[in-house]
Formats: structure tokens, sequence, C-alpha cells
């Protein structure tokens, strides 16, 4: 469903994401998971279209979306969440919902002003929100400021206002960050009760103990490549990942524990890991 | 939920409501002497304005300082169509159209270089894109005759109604009024209005959403710049007589400072600046020598004391509905 194809981006002399390719199937959630400034979040804001691509291609189904402007990006099937929270904070819960499902182009904007449409596009567009707070359990919420909202609740905002253009490709970036372990548990639902066959998931997260939990297939990536990609036993098991982590073999733990706070940021020594080549 | 947020509506008590004010404003009218009677108009003429920027700047948070020149626009419409400067003489609805034609099109040409400008940038080069047109009409002596204006300009004809008097033009103004209000109420509460609200919250994660931002900001421009356009041509017919001298930077100030007393992103706020920023300026003529300075004395303690205006952004027509549908 997402396709990264020799996916390379530099700035200036670092090469952040380092000819990266694998693929996203619908269906199953994806992790991705590597220490910091191992390319993540870059890879995620090239995708959505926040950083341009040196080189390589990016593709929804065929569409490639390194050459479209980022408006388009979402309208091919891609919508994100932000590691920041970016939601619209002056608006209501439901007009930023809304925001997702405003027709593009001219024509349907003014016949949607004049009311030429008649009520009843609007009033879809309505229920759709609705139904998509429902879901995530804001139902409560959807007319009150978005800004006013608790953290926790604004993150399931950002994921409901992420889905409620029902997306092919849903990009979840750290939407655990800074969650209690109540509110993680909660979001752990909602993503799993996302799940649907036409949807792949990518989730980028340092929550460790979540991404076991939930990922069908875990890629790692460290220094701007991809290092290993297989289902979290085989990550579990995988003495090189565990190599390019640490520098010594069988340290899961601790490499749960060092991946599980930013703070403990995971250094690499010179020359580990880096011959690594998935199968 | 839903029929919280959408309680139905009192079809009696919303049309009375819509009625009223614009009703009681006409009888007002006929009891008022000439003098009283244009400074009716000139509040009304600036709630229009106000109406049409608080598009741009209320709804999608884009500082534009120079609105005048839309303004400038369909006033010097129909100037040079409706007088003796070339000897056009077109009808009044007609020119209605063109000027806010014109002017929507100068707000769109102006719009696709300038909109990628964000902030403080995007105030600078629309406060420039005023000052130029007011210099082109000031130096263009074949076109507009320069700083001497064009004078003897047609009285206006609608439809056999010949506007002569302030009361003519009250009841064209009211009509206007209305008119701009609905559009804009509809504006704020359809598709596009959550589009630029988006723009103006982040502009970014409005991208991220699939708004082509570039686009709904071309057309929140063209929208605004066309009601300042037919705001001309109004301003043009009343007065009979524009030159440059009537479409200073200080013009786009006070619309915006109407907008801005008032309330931004609220159509009652426009009502409500403009009658305090025309009011008071005429209440304080007894005071002459003191006026501007009480008058910016006043500004800025609306400021302090409410930075988001006097009526703030959630107390519009959409809540007032509420209020009289639910109670």
């Amino acid at each position: 469903m997402l396709r990264f194809d020799h996916v390379t981006k530099q700035f200036g002399a670092l090469k952040a994401v380092d000819d990266v390719s694998f693929e996203v199937k619908p269906g199953i959630i994806t992790a991705v998971i590597g220490p910091n400034g191992a390319g993540k979040s870059t890879l995620v804001n090239m995708a959505a279209g926040s950083y341009s691509v040196s080189s390589g291609r990016i593709l929804v189904g065929e569409v490639e979306l390194q050459k479209l402007p980022k408006h388009r990006i979402a309208h091919a099937g891609l919508s994100r969440t932000y590691q920041n929270i970016r939601l619209f904070d002056g608006m209501s819960v439901l007009k930023n919902l809304e925001v997702a499902l405003v027709p593009s182009g001219i024509a349907p904007l003014v016949a949607d002003t004049f009311g030429l449409t008649g009520r009843a596009a609007a009033e879809a567009r309505r229920e759709k929100c609705h139904a998509v707070l429902a879901k995530l359990g804001l139902a409560a919420y959807a007319q009150r400021n978005a800004g006013s909202l608790a953290y926790g609740q604004q993150k399931l905002v950002e994921l409901a206002r992420a889905v409620v253009c029902e997306p092919r490709v849903l990009l979840l970036d750290e939407p655990a960050a800074g969650l209690n372990h109540g509110e993680t548990e909660q979001l752990k639902q909602h993503i799993l009760a996302l799940r649907a066959p036409g949807l792949a998931m990518v989730l980028i997260e340092h929550d460790m103990k979540l991404i076991m939990a939930i990922s069908d297939t875990i890629v790692v990536m460290n220094r701007g490549r991809v290092l290993a990609q297989g289902t979290a036993a085989d990550i579990r098991a995988n003495t090189e990942v565990q190599e390019a982590y640490l520098g010594q073999p069988g340290a899961i733990r601790d490499i749960e524990a060092a991946a599980r706070g930013r703070r403990n940021r995971v250094r690499l020594r010179e020359g580990e890991g880096l011959t690594w080549h998935q199968p | 939920m839903t029929s919280e947020a959408h309680p139905r509506l009192n079809p009696v008590r919303g049309a009375a409501a819509l009625l009223a004010v614009p009703a009681l404003v006409l009888v007002i009218g006929h009891f008022l002497p000439t003098y009283p009677l244009r400074v009716l108009d000139m509040i009304l003429l600036y709630a229009v304005l106000g109406l049409g920027l608080n598009i741009v700047v209320g709804y999608a948070g884009l500082l534009d300082l120079g609105f005048v020149a839309f303004y400038a626009i369909g006033a010097y419409s129909w100037a040079l169509l409706a007088s003796g400067q070339f000897d056009i003489h077109l009808p009044f609805a007609l020119v209605l159209f063109i000027g806010a034609g014109l002017a929507g099109l100068a707000g769109i040409l102006l719009g696709i270089p300038v909109l990628r400008l964000r902030g403080d940038y995007l105030a600078i080069v629309t406060l420039g894109f005023g000052e130029i047109i007011r210099v082109l009409m000031n130096n263009l002596d074949g076109l507009t005759n320069g700083p001497q204006g064009i004078a003897r300009i047609d009285e206006a004809t609608l439809f056999g109604w010949t506007l002569a008097t302030p009361l003519d033009f009250l009841y064209l103004l009211v009509g206007l009024l209305a008119v701009a209000f609905l559009f804009v109420w509809r504006i704020q509460e359809s598709a596009l209005g959550t589009a630029l609200a988006a723009v103006r919250e982040d502009q970014d994660a409005a991208r991220g959403c699939g708004i082509d931002t570039t686009r709904v900001k071309l057309v929140a421009f063209g929208t605004s710049a066309m009601i300042g356009g037919a705001c001309g041509v109004i301003f043009a017919a009343m007065q009979r007589f524009v030159s440059p001298e009537s479409f200073t930077f200080w013009e786009s100030l006070v619309i915006v400072l109407v907008i801005v007393v008032g309330g931004l992103g609220n159509p009652f706020g426009a009502l409500l600046g403009a009658t305090l920023l025309i009011l008071v300026p005429e209440l304080l003529r007894a005071w002459a020598d003191y006026r501007l300075l009480l008058y910016g004395m006043a500004l800025v303690l609306v400021i302090l004391a409410r930075p988001r205006g006097l009526i703030a952004r959630d107390y519009g027509p959409s809540w007032l509905m509420r209020r009289l549908g639910g109670g």
C-alpha cells in the first residue's frame, strides 16, 4: 500500500535517510523503531510532504507522493498525526474533524457556500465526524474547543482527525508520547480497533511495550538505514539488532528500557551494525 | 450531542430577529435630518466594508492593510463609467457588478504572488499595494484626472429608482448590508469557512488535512475585494465626486480598526465597530482640538480591556440563532 523505494534525504552533508526501501502492507500495523536520529520522523515527514525527498520514490498504490504538493497527499489517501500535537486549538473538536472533509476544488466549495449542494452533504460530513468521535470515546467533547482539552484527549482528537477522511495509509508519529499508563492502554485499544483490511498503519513509537503488543511487523532503523524487518519475535531474537542497539547481544530488556524513554538516547558505537542488510 | 449542537431554529423568532434591526434602522432614518442621516449612511458603508475585510483578516487570519485599494477601484469604476470624464453613462446596477468584479480580479491578481507570505510580510505588501493604487489614481491624469479627482458624476438610478437623497442611500445600504451579512455568515458556516479557520489556526496542519491553502486564501481575498469594490461604487454614487484623497492608508486602517475593535471574525463585531468608529469622531466634533487624541485613547483602552474585540468571535449570528431557537 505504502512503499518506500530507495528513499534518501540529505540535510547538507548529513544523510538523515539513506537509501531506504520497504513496503507497508494494508490490514496490518507496521512499527518503525530505532534510536533518536535514526531517521524515522524524517521518513514520515517526507511521506506526508513536509520535507522534500532528495531521491527515491514514495508510493501509495501507483501514486508517487514525492511529486505531489502537500495538500494533495491527503487526497491520495495518506494522513498522519504529529509528534507534537497540531490541532486547530481555537476551533471546536467537531470543526477540527470537519477540516479533513472539506471538499477540494473551487466549484464544490462555492456550491457549498451558497447551499447549492443542499444541507445533505454538509450534514453527512458532520455525521461522519460524530461517528468517528463516538468510536474514539470523544462524543462528549464535540463542541469543546480543541485547545481546552487535556493532553491525552487532544492526542485522540488528532487521531480522529487523521482517520475521519478514511485514509488508506495512516502514519502515527509517537502517538503514546507523553501519555500515562492508562491513556496508553486506551490508545492501544483504539489503534487495534482501527485496524481494517484497507488501511496500512505505520506506527513510530518509543514505547517498546506498546510496539511489541500491537505491531504485526517491525522495521528497525538506525542512522538513516533499515537495519532489520520482521515480527516482534524476530526482532527480539535478532542478535544483530541487539548488537546494533547496545553493542552486545542478548540484552533485549536493556533495549526496551533504553528505548522507552526518549531521554535515554541510545548511542551507537562507530562502525557497529551498519553493515547489516535485510534479507 | 447532535441535537444540542444544532437546535431546531424557531423560524418566527429567527425571521423577526433578522428583520427587526434593519426595519428599525429604516424607521429611524425617516426621522433624521440630513446630516445625521449621512453619518448613518457612512456607518452602514463601513459596516459592509468591515464585513468584507473580515473574511480575510477575521476568518483567514491574514492581515490586509491595503483594503482601501479595492474600495478605490470600485469608486473609480463608477466615476469613470458614469460621468462626463469619457462621456460613458452605464447603468448603476451594471457598474455595481463591474466595480465588484474588477476589485475581485485585482484581489486575485494581488493574491497570487503575495499569499505565500505570512503575517507581517503580507501586511506590508498589502499596505504597499494600497498605496500603489492611490498613487496610480493620483498620477494617471489622462484616466483619473489626477489629484483634482472626478466631479459631476451621474446620479445613480437603480431600475427606475433615483438615488438622490441620503435616505435613498440608506435603503440601498441597508439592503446591501443585509445581503453582505447573510453572505459572510454563510461563508463562516460553510466548508469554506472551516477551511479558512484552519488556515488561520495552523496553515501547515491545514495543508496536511488536504486543504489547498493557496486556493482558499485566494477565494477569501477575491470575495473580500469584491465586497470592497461594491462599497466603492456606492461611495462614489453617494459623494458624486472621487479623488485619491479619499483612499489613503488611513482609510484602510479605519476599516481594520472597525473589525479589531468590534471583534475579529464576528459579523456583529463589524456592525458595532463601524458604529463606534464613525459615530464617536462625529460626537467629538465639539472638542475638535482634542478629537483625535480622545479617539486614539478610546481605541487603546478598548484593545487593552478587550483584546478579542468588544464582541468575541464565538458570539456571532450562529450563537444568537442558537440562543433564540433554544430559549
